[in-house]
């Protein structure tokens, strides 16, 4: 499997674009800067949903509608996020996907997409069936809470994962420990990081 | 006590900007040490002339006379290119001087690595080729460094 991932990313990183973008005068900058800035929009929408259903924020507005108005803005956040982020993978393949922070990440996004599908699933089953007056209560039903909890936690460690990438502790190139070497995919005799 | 939650929820961000702002600033110790100054005399070898870090390698003869590889970290193409210095500027094989720090990782595995902060070329030319605002030492050599 990492034998497969790596083969990818060297044909990647043939690309002219992947070289013209790692080594850019400006875009590199632009596509970074602002897949970091867009963290405003995508998380600051999501955060203040979760607060809402946690009953730390707004409580007087009715949860549905908290969620249902920062929708379209947390979602052109994420796909600026998504876009740029596959930029920044495209720039640098080899290394990022030997990173062992850059993987979490991966994970914890998978699971917080996850996450957000079923807390999505469970907000309309709650509000279709006759108890739908959680609304205006401070906070949302159980599961939407433990939906709203593991969305933050996801997402402020996805975050940390995300500014650790750029550290060299446990790169490939730098031989490290049996574990780490297969976590973070290296591969036996690699020339290319 | 609603104003207390409120208060200490107000709270939460700026202790997490504060915080982040500590490991920001910090990005040079997290990685290089300060303590571990190095002047590299020696061959280019190799040139990478990337974002968000450019490498420069040269082989530095040690005191027995044997070529030690080092990678010396610089700036992005963009704060090179300000500096006065692009990808061609420093052709493989001449021989430069690199004033910087070496890694907290003193293995040398692939190569002895450091954070460079002046360059000088055989013909006397010094150019700044670090990056400004990663909480470096202020040496001097950093020209935007100015508290």
């Amino acid at each position: 499997m990492n034998q497969l991932i790596y083969n990818f990313a060297v044909w990647l990183d043939t690309h002219t674009w992947s070289t013209q973008l790692h080594e850019s005068f400006y875009m590199y900058n632009w596509v970074e800067s602002t897949h970091v800035l867009a963290l405003m929009v995508s998380l600051g929408m999501l955060f203040l949903i979760d607060l809402r259903m946690l009953g730390l924020a707004l409580p007087g507005i009715p949860a549905t509608t908290i969620a249902h108005r920062l929708n379209r803005p947390m979602f052109i956040g994420f796909s600026v996020m998504i876009l740029t982020g596959l930029l920044l993978f495209y720039a640098i393949p080899v290394r990022s996907s030997q990173s062992l922070w850059f993987r979490i990440k991966v994970v914890l996004l998978v699971a917080a997409a996850v996450n957000a599908w079923l807390f999505h699933r469970r907000m309309k089953h709650a509000s279709s069936n006759a108890a739908g007056n959680w609304d205006r209560a401070i906070k949302a039903p159980r599961r939407l809470q433990m939906g709203a909890a593991l969305s933050l936690c996801f997402w402020v460690l996805i975050v940390i994962c995300g500014r650790l990438i750029a550290y060299d502790w446990f790169d490939c190139r730098s031989e490290p420990s049996a574990i780490i070497a297969t976590l973070a995919g290296c591969v036996a005799d690699q020339t290319q990081f | 006590m609603r104003m207390i939650k409120r208060l200490l929820l107000l709270s939460l961000p700026l202790v997490a900007i504060y915080s982040w702002q500590a490991w920001g600033h910090h990005a040079f110790s997290a990685e290089f040490d300060k303590e571990a100054p190095v002047t590299l005399e020696g061959t280019v070898t190799k040139i990478e002339w990337i974002n968000p870090h450019a490498w420069i390698h040269l082989a530095v003869l040690d005191t027995q006379g044997e070529a030690i590889d080092w990678m010396v970290e610089g700036g992005t193409p963009n704060t090179l290119i300000r500096a006065g210095i692009h990808k061609n500027s420093i052709p493989i094989g001449s021989e430069i001087i690199v004033r910087g720090y070496q890694a907290k990782d003193k293995r040398c595995e692939p190569a002895c690595k450091a954070n460079g902060r002046d360059l000088t070329f055989a013909d006397g030319r010094k150019v700044f080729m670090g990056s400004s605002g990663t909480g470096a030492p202020k040496d001097g050599s950093d020209p935007r460094d100015s508290r």
